[in-house]
């Protein structure tokens, strides 16, 4: 987990709408390693959806407004290369997945296949992967459907399904599960994990902070557009101080807490359910 | 408010039988929660309280009067409905002007709406923003701004689909104290959601939906003890919850300090 894959430099961001008023990021640097599962928090209007986009190059390439310091992606600067080639190594599944689906494809299978034509891979190559892709997120079932048919929880599965499409090594989820129940969110979190494991680096943005405590090798937290600081889910959510940014810690945290504050529990403030429930249980046999 | 669902069926031009027959009352100012897996039959459902979706068989009764008496238009002053997609809801050009679009529809005289207004944008934390263009605020604003605009109409119910989708702690906040006031002020409100901490934390009763039809209708309590039957709808209890079944506390918590109580009843 040592090659750096992602590295921002100095990066900021004004729009150049009536939003620029302010730097929408301001002087931002970290990088992600290779494998690496690395997730970034923050307030609404912190500068998370923007890191997104300049992440894989829709800034500046697409969105209007000045751009400081650079992003490199596998130690290319992303003002350097096109979306094309970007989309191949870094894939973006959009908040909101309205705005993520062409609505110019038919039906699903050519919504999914989308992206593969315009980037020159095989029409067999294609077939193969639209299959795969439509079993793995589950919507196999749904492949000569019109796309403008879905639901709110089938967009999202599709959206995701036309940016793992592209095999990209490192794969960006600004808040990609808003419109999915809540163990289909989690199905979709078992992919990631396991794309994650064979190798694929994430950068995940997520309001779910018993998601990122579970899921995260380390933690980001933006606070008006700046970095607060990076650290291990364990030390930035047993920080007292993370409230005051806006953020909240997982209940699991909070639990754990308030056993200590009461003198029932003395170990590690636990940020995951199952190690919760092992500690309440052995603090209950004391 | 009175509303009444009796074997209702929906099917789509498509084909699909969103609704399967089911049948319901909601009365009342305690706000509801409507869960459920994805494509279960929420939104159709909801979308039937005001007559946005003609039942294709069985009644709807709005206060005893059948929903196909009236125009969706006409509905509008008794329920209120905030899309999914803010998007989908904003076409005029500042906060003011969607704030007073409603009202004036339905004929709420100026003064009134005057009046309204500032109430409604301080509880949507929109006071500063009336003349801004909902486009240039933020994710949360947007959404703020949405169910202000249907607040401003003072339907007798409101019902919210996906509001929690995308907000932070102080959008959350803000969202709670709204649920909390529309009771304080006897509006019906009705809300679809995935967020089990906020249904929990929020809503007296809760509704499971499941394939077109309902799974389980009781208390929060009554219906997060269900874990079994929950799990065929693709739903799970909030976190707190999870861990004081999981660790054998035998009742069903929403929050720290009842998770506590529950925990110092088992040791003592």
């Amino acid at each position: 987990m040592d090659k750096i894959v992602v590295e921002a430099k100095g990066l900021g961001f004004r729009y150049r709408d009536a939003s620029g008023k302010r730097k929408a990021l301001d002087d931002v640097s970290f990088d992600v390693r290779e494998g690496e599962f690395f997730c970034v928090i923050g307030a609404n209007g912190s500068g998370k959806s923007t890191l997104c986009n300049a992440l894989v190059g829709l800034i500046p390439h697409y969105f209007a407004g000045r751009m400081k310091g650079t992003v490199l992606v596998h130690g290319a600067d992303t003002r350097e290369s096109t979306i094309g080639d970007l989309s191949m190594r870094i894939g973006l599944v959009f908040q909101n997945p309205f705005n993520q689906l062409s609505y110019t494809a038919g039906t699903v299978a050519e919504e999914l296949a989308y992206g593969l034509g315009n980037r020159g891979v095989p029409r067999e190559e294609m077939v193969r992967r639209v299959e795969r892709v439509a079993k793995l997120m589950r919507i196999d079932h749904i492949v000569h459907k019109n796309p403008l048919e879905l639901s709110g929880g089938q967009v999202q599965r599709v959206a995701f399904g036309s940016t793992f499409i592209a095999e990209p090594s490192i794969l960006v989820l600004d808040e990609c599960t808003t419109q999915l129940d809540p163990l289909g969110s989690e199905e979709i979190f078992d992919i990631v994990k396991e794309l994650n494991k064979s190798g694929v680096t994430v950068i995940m943005v997520d309001h779910d902070m018993e998601r990122v405590a579970r899921c995260a090798d380390r933690v980001m937290v933006l606070e008006g557009g700046k970095v607060a600081v990076i650290d291990s889910p364990a030390r930035i959510f047993g920080d007292p101080d993370i409230l005051a940014r806006g953020v909240a810690a997982p209940d699991y945290v909070a639990i754990c807490r308030a056993l200590k504050d009461r003198g029932y529990y003395s170990g590690d403030l636990e940020v995951e359910e199952e190690s919760t429930i092992a500690a309440v249980k052995e603090s209950l046999s004391k | 408010m009175m509303i009444e669902i009796q074997n209702l069926r929906h099917v789509y031009p498509t084909g699909d039988e969103a609704l399967k027959g089911l049948s319901l009352a909601i009365s009342g100012t305690s706000p509801v929660a409507i869960i459920g897996q994805n494509g279960s039959g929420k939104t159709t459902l909801v979308k039937h309280f005001n007559g946005i979706l003609r039942p294709t068989s069985g009644q709807v009764l709005i206060d005893g009067e059948s929903i196909e008496s009236r125009s969706t238009a006409k509905w509008a002053k008794e329920v209120g409905y905030v899309f999914q997609n803010p998007d989908d809801q904003i076409f005029l050009e500042t906060v003011r002007k969607e704030f007073e679009f409603g009202p004036t529809q339905i004929g709420m005289p100026e003064e009134r709406i005057k009046e309204r207004i500032g109430l409604i944008a301080e509880l949507c934390g929109l006071e500063g923003k009336l003349d801004m263009h909902p486009f240039d605020l933020t994710s949360t604003e947007k959404k703020f701004c949405t169910i202000g605009a249907v607040l401003m109409m003072d339907p007798k119910a409101v019902v919210f689909d996906e509001p929690t989708c995308g907000q932070d702690i102080e959008g959350n906040r803000r969202l709670c104290g709204i649920v909390k006031k529309l009771e304080e002020m006897g509006t019906l409100c009705i809300t679809i959601s995935h967020d089990m901490k906020f249904v929990a934390g929020n809503f007296r009763r809760a509704i499971v939906m499941c394939k077109g039809r309902i799974l389980l209708d009781g208390s929060v309590e009554e219906v997060f003890a269900e874990v079994e039957t929950l799990k065929q709808s693709f739903v799970s209890p909030p976190p707190i919850t999870r861990v004081a079944q999981g660790a054998g506390l035998g009742k069903t918590v929403f929050s720290v300090e009842a998770f506590i109580r529950a925990y110092e009843a088992r040791r003592a």
